[in-house]
């Protein structure tokens, strides 16, 4: 009897062993993306196409830049909704900065990913030294990046505002090699790098023993201070990564082009099964859930779903996905 | 180690002495309203060689009352140690569905004014619910709920339009003078009263340690929904006061109340962490926000900054109330 129950017990561990509930998660996200294209094939024959999947994969490409960083900051328990307008500066500073010059682009780009790292920076000092919940920095910062934007484009009247991204950092967005945009094998580095990051280096372990109990992290040694600023910077700097890559993608920047993108990345994170507690996900969850995200979107377009529908659908997803897995475990 | 070095040792202090340290981020709030309205007044004073008249003072009561009155909401969410992003949305349907409903008759006027109420206190319910029942987090519940309230908002005007009877204004936000501080002194006695009653003490209770008010027979979750609840209808009668100075309605217009509202509450002193500060801070803080605008045109400061300085202002404040806390908490 005794034999029997070992070899049952190990049967049952076995499973979970190779099936964590994150690995569940991430696969629940990518299985949900592909379901979403089947769907929509069957609704609107073409749907999964080549050339629409490539589309649509593009558009999710931005959503996903955005969502690299909040992997980032979300995993340590944290929030960066300074998103907004970090991305709208960027696409600004890209082009006014440039003038449309592919002699002007490498420093341009240069300048706009520092600009990033530097709203990241004074978030990541906020939340590590002086103990200021990242809602709370994070949301003032984008007010200061709205304004300054604002004020400093004059309201994106300046002369030099009008710009075109320069051909250079367009083609590497929009152009295409072996059939498939510039832009995909942009995130298909960032998705590489983010999960050998996250899952293969001492930074990645230490990130998420942060996200998991950072007091004992601090105790084993972890710099949490450092590694947190460090987190909100990368954040930062995706923003505006995002904002080069939309204005690349769409010629020109405009004011409000960032908007969607905090919920976007917010929802892009959840659906992919980074809980929000910080210390379980991986990137791999985040950028199924940015292609889900933009593949619904699509697929609500493409059945003439009115924009105010798009707004409950999106906040339905939202609060279905946060039901299925995102509950607490502890009663209240 | 002696075990008398280990106690805590108690000074005895002054009344005064004790109170300055209980109410010291309240006492700053007052300070930054104070220091906010000495600097406004001068710059106009300097400007227009002479005092405020009755109309500004009108104009800045009628523009601060709907952020007091969302701020006021905002305050009790933070005191459970929760926040709600979904204010803008919830401002936002009232303010459309009111808008295009009501007309100048004193009955419709009354019916639709508590007809907004309830949708308030019906999105809060939809919220509290979620959280409470749903064992969800407040940030992304209400993120999922701002996008389907909004979404509703749209549809309800899709254009800004509607129109608020000019007879409304009359009541809700008086022509000749600073009438409307009558209704922050209401909601100030409703503020004195809440933390009187039980439910009162419950969010404080919950705030500062759920177990330990569970464990004393708070009835958690009741309380959780109550909050919510309650917050809804406050958000919904600043976006009545914002609808009867606006005499219209704009489904887009309510955004800036989410950083506004979270940035009032934080220069009231209530702390991110649950159970600690007072609506009267957020108050304060509604109004210290709302001279932003006016100084800064006084200040001769280009208008599309305000949101920079709003922001700026946070930031501010959150790093001076962090170092009054830790100084405050050294000397105890």
């Amino acid at each position: 009897m005794s034999v029997a129950t070992a070899a049952a017990k190990e049967r049952i561990r076995r499973v979970p062993e190779s099936l964590t509930p994150n690995r569940l998660r991430t696969i629940v996200a990518f299985v949900a993306a592909i379901a979403v294209f089947v769907i929509g094939d069957i609704l609107h024959p073409g749907f999964g196409s080549a050339e629409s999947v490539k589309a649509i994969l593009l558009t999710a490409s931005f959503v996903g830049f955005v969502a690299a960083g909040q992997t980032f900051v979300v995993l340590v328990g944290g929030i960066d909704l300074s998103v907004p307008w970090v991305l709208n500066a960027a696409a600004i500073l890209v082009v006014t900065t440039s003038l449309g010059q592919d002699g002007r682009a490498a420093w341009a780009v240069l300048l706009t990913l520092a600009m990033g790292l530097g709203f990241g920076l004074v978030n990541g000092l906020a939340v590590a030294f002086l103990a200021v919940p990242a809602v709370v920095i994070t949301l003032a910062m984008n007010g200061i990046a709205q304004g300054l934007t604002l004020g400093l484009s004059q309201g994106l009247t300046c002369s030099s505002c009008a710009s075109y991204a320069p051909p250079v950092v367009r083609d590497a967005v929009t152009g295409e090699a072996l059939g498939i945009p510039g832009g995909l094998f942009l995130w298909l580095g960032i998705v590489l790098l983010m999960t050998f990051v996250l899952g293969y280096t001492t930074f990645g372990r230490r990130v998420y023993a942060i996200g998991n109990n950072s007091e004992a992290s601090f105790l084993a040694g972890v710099n949490v201070r450092l590694v947190t600023v460090v987190l909100y910077m990368l954040s930062g700097m995706f923003a505006a990564f995002a904002g080069i890559t939309l204005a690349a993608y769409g010629g020109q920047a405009s004011l409000g082009m960032g908007d969607p993108y905090l919920f976007q990345s917010i929802a892009a994170v959840v659906i992919g099964g980074v809980s929000i507690l910080g210390g379980r996900g991986n990137y791999l969850g985040s950028t199924a859930g940015s292609v889900t995200l933009v593949a619904l979107v699509t697929l609500l377009l493409a059945e003439n779903m009115p924009d105010w529908g798009r707004d409950v659908v999106y906040g339905g997803v939202i609060l279905v996905i946060l039901l299925l897995y995102g509950r607490e475990k502890t009663a209240v | 180690m002696p075990p008398s070095e280990t106690q805590p040792r108690f000074r005895s202090r002054s009344r005064w002495g004790h109170f300055s340290v209980q109410q010291a981020p309240l006492l700053l709030s007052f300070a930054i309203l104070a220091g906010t309205f000495g600097v406004y007044v001068g710059l106009f004073v300097a400007n227009q060689h002479h005092f405020l008249t009755p109309f500004e003072g009108q104009s800045i009561v009628n523009t601060a009352l709907p952020l007091v009155f969302a701020a006021v909401g905002q305050s009790i969410v933070v005191l459970t140690r929760g926040i709600d992003l979904s204010v803008g949305g919830v401002m936002a349907l009232t303010n459309t569905i009111v808008a295009s409903n009501m007309h100048a008759s004193t009955g419709s006027m009354v019916a639709w004014s508590l007809i907004g109420l309830v949708i308030g206190a019906g999105a809060g319910l939809v919220n509290g619910c979620l959280i409470a029942f749903g064992r969800l987090q407040p940030i992304l519940v209400t993120l999922a709920t701002l996008s389907i309230y909004t979404g509703l908002a749209i549809k309800v005007l899709p254009e800004p339009g509607g129109a608020i009877p000019v007879e409304y204004t009359k009541y809700m936000a008086n022509v000749n003078g600073p009438w409307g501080l009558i209704y922050v002194a209401g909601l100030l006695l409703v503020w004195f009263v809440f933390r009187r009653t039980p439910f009162g003490v419950a969010v404080y209770a919950i705030g500062n340690d759920q177990a330990a008010a569970r464990a004393s027979g708070i009835k958690v979750r009741p309380a959780k929904v109550g909050v919510y609840v309650f917050a809804g209808t406050l958000y919904s009668a600043g976006a009545l006061f914002f609808s009867a100075t606006t005499l219209g309605g704009d489904a887009t217009a309510f955004d800036p109340f989410i950083l506004t509202s979270i940035a009032a509450v934080v220069l009231g002193g209530i702390s991110f962490f649950g159970g600690r500060g007072s609506a009267v801070g957020a108050v304060a803080g509604a109004f210290a926000l709302t001279l932003v605008t006016p100084l800064l045109f006084q200040a001769n400061v280009n208008q599309l900054y305000t949101d920079a300085f709003q922001g700026l202002f946070l930031v501010l404040a959150v790093v001076l109330a962090g170092l009054v806390g830790r100084l405050v908490s050294a000397r105890a």
